[in-house]
């Protein structure tokens, strides 16, 4: 089983790096984070900050977008392709194929991320910026937001087309960082539908913002580690509740 | 040794819409039992099922109702499709390997030892002819070569049951060769094989037993050689110098009769041929030739199908 998930995984990851959409996305990434040093040109006072804000952001940035370019994409492609038919008739079951797909996906973007996390702290040692350990906590939380939206990814993916997959990913997306706002802004009503409508938004779909500890690095600010802890078991526990979902409707499929 | 395949009322009506609503009936109570070391085809027309019967086989479908075993078990079991090869109509491996990779994929999920995967993929894609392409990668590959991998794949963990769908559609003569070269190798090693086709002298070629399918049920079903003797045997008169009138007059049995320029072609069954060629003579009429008509595959499968009621194409909508 261990040989088959990882021959599975590993191979989701060869696609990736083969694929030239990944290439050039993560050529384009490691311009847009030497390019950040040009815009800090702009500031006077708050260089390092604005390093770290543009550097920070625009790694999460292209990561989020591989993320679900990948995830949206990756079951129904092998489906309409069929590329599926050979694996999934081999000794085989359809939850470890899927999870281990998941798991090379998340080799895929793990190795990106430790790429451009790299090259970010190459430019910050560069220009003197300190790296603090709440920099390196925000970089670490992306993986955890990567998880958490590759997820919904293949959840959607495990039965609708790449098109609703990759729509319904980017709404969560948008959803999962602006949900504290909309569950604040539905207090605030008095309207018991919508009050209650934003504390299902709030409690229901995945709260991203949880996961972004971005601003804090920003402003060397430490998270405690009963925080971030508790925000990592959270995605893990989340993303593991989406995958059973995904593997209990991926059993069900028919492939025509 | 466990029964490779055993199929028993097997139906399978797919839903389709937005809604859901709209149903086509593509398998209707199959009933199928293939032995060991048997050669089996599935043969019939577009939609008759062929693919859904081995998609059921193969766990790729759920079946509406009725059972499938492999080997005795169920095909949703994993540990039993270690013991299966399967190649899927059009195969369509990973483009971004090469064959050598694709193939070393298989021997991993296969369960090949570590220490065999090379020595065996290699083996596998050297029988086959793809030795030399075997670091190429398959986006390269024509269809013929893909058709190749996909064998190689199929084969390369040493399955006791290989199940090919539609594995000669669209090969040039050189790749049905050696689909066919392949197919009887397998069942030199003692293999089972299923294929389904609807490509007729290849059934006739390489099958011990064949089953017809139309519109998801089986309408024949038999070895192949006990399916063309049971038919009734015809003759083929050609006769001259007697118009179809007068021919027809002699009051026989008479298949068919055609007529060219000025001779008359007859099929009848042999008991009526010997009295009709006495009759023509006696008419002063000339028998150009008298032949035993042979059967074939083909006829039983026309046969089959015109008798079928509902003759659609791609199952039958609900």
């Amino acid at each position: 089983m261990i040989r088959s998930f990882s021959a599975i995984a590993f191979n989701g990851f060869r696609e990736a790096r083969r694929n030239r959409v990944t290439l050039v996305l993560a050529f384009f990434a490691g311009l847009l984070l030497l390019s950040s040093s040009l815009i800090t040109d702009i500031t006077i006072a708050t260089f390092d900050r604005v390093l770290i804000d543009i550097g920070l952001g625009g790694m999460s940035f292209i990561l989020v977008l591989l993320a679900i370019f990948l995830s949206t994409g990756l079951l129904s492609r092998e489906i309409e392709r069929r590329t599926i038919f050979m694996v999934v008739t081999k000794p085989v079951s359809r939850g470890l194929f899927l999870v281990a797909r998941l798991a090379g996906n998340m080799l895929t973007l793990t190795a990106l991320q430790l790429l451009m996390g790299g090259l970010l702290l190459l430019e910050f040692w560069v220009f003197k910026t300190a790296i603090t350990w709440p920099i390196i906590l925000g970089i670490g939380m992306v993986w955890f937001e990567l998880l958490l939206l590759s997820s919904v990814g293949f959840l959607m993916s495990s039965f609708a087309g790449p098109m609703t997959a990759a729509f319904v990913t980017v709404s969560m997306f948008f959803i999962g960082h602006l949900s504290g706002d909309i569950y604040g802004l539905a207090r605030r009503s008095k309207n018991v539908a919508l009050q209650g409508l934003g504390k299902v938004v709030y409690y229901v779909l995945p709260n991203l913002e949880r996961l972004n500890l971005r601003p804090q690095a920003s402003y060397g600010i430490v998270t405690p580690a009963s925080v971030w802890l508790a925000s990592g078991v959270y995605a893990l526990a989340y993303s593991a509740i989406l995958v059973w979902l995904a593997i209990l409707l991926f059993r069900r499929r028919d492939f025509r | 040794m466990a029964t490779p395949i055993e199929l028993h009322a097997l139906s399978k009506t797919y839903r389709l819409g937005f809604l859901m609503n709209r149903q086509v009936r593509a398998l209707d109570g199959l009933d199928m039992v293939i032995q060991p070391g048997q050669v089996y085809g599935l043969l019939g027309p577009n939609g008759a099922g062929k693919s859904t019967a081995i998609k059921i086989v193969m766990n790729l479908v759920q079946a509406t109702s009725g059972t499938a075993q492999l080997f005795g078990k169920p095909p949703t079991n994993t540990e039993v499709r270690r013991l299966v090869g399967f190649v899927p109509e059009n195969p369509a491996p990973y483009e971004y390997l090469t064959g050598r990779e694709f193939v070393q994929l298989a021997a991993d999920l296969g369960g090949v030892p570590v220490s065999e995967v090379h020595d065996r993929t290699m083996e596998v894609l050297e029988s086959l002819g793809m030795g030399r392409a075997a670091d190429l990668q398959i986006r390269r590959y024509s269809k013929g070569m893909i058709q190749r991998v996909a064998l190689a794949q199929a084969v390369v963990h040493r399955p006791q049951l290989l199940i090919l769908d539609e594995p000669t559609s669209g090969l040039d003569p050189v790749g049905r060769r050696l689909v066919r070269d392949f197919i009887f190798a397998e069942r030199n090693r003692g293999t089972t094989v299923l294929f389904c086709t609807h490509i007729i002298p290849d059934v006739e070629t390489l099958c011990d037993r064949v089953a017809v399918l139309v519109n998801g049920r089986r309408v024949r079903e038999g070895k192949v050689a006990e399916l063309l003797t049971a038919s009734i045997p015809q003759v083929e008169v050609v006769v001259e110098g007697l118009s179809e009138e007068r021919l027809r007059s002699f009051g026989r049995t008479l298949d068919e009769v055609q007529t060219l320029e000025a001779r008359l072609v007859v099929r009848c069954r042999g008991s009526e041929a010997q009295l009709l060629v006495g009759q023509v003579l006696q008419a002063d009429g000339r028998i150009l030739s008298l032949q035993p008509v042979r059967f074939t595959l083909e006829d039983l499968f026309l046969q089959a199908l015109s008798e079928a009621k509902h003759g659609t194409v791609g199952g039958e909508i609900l």
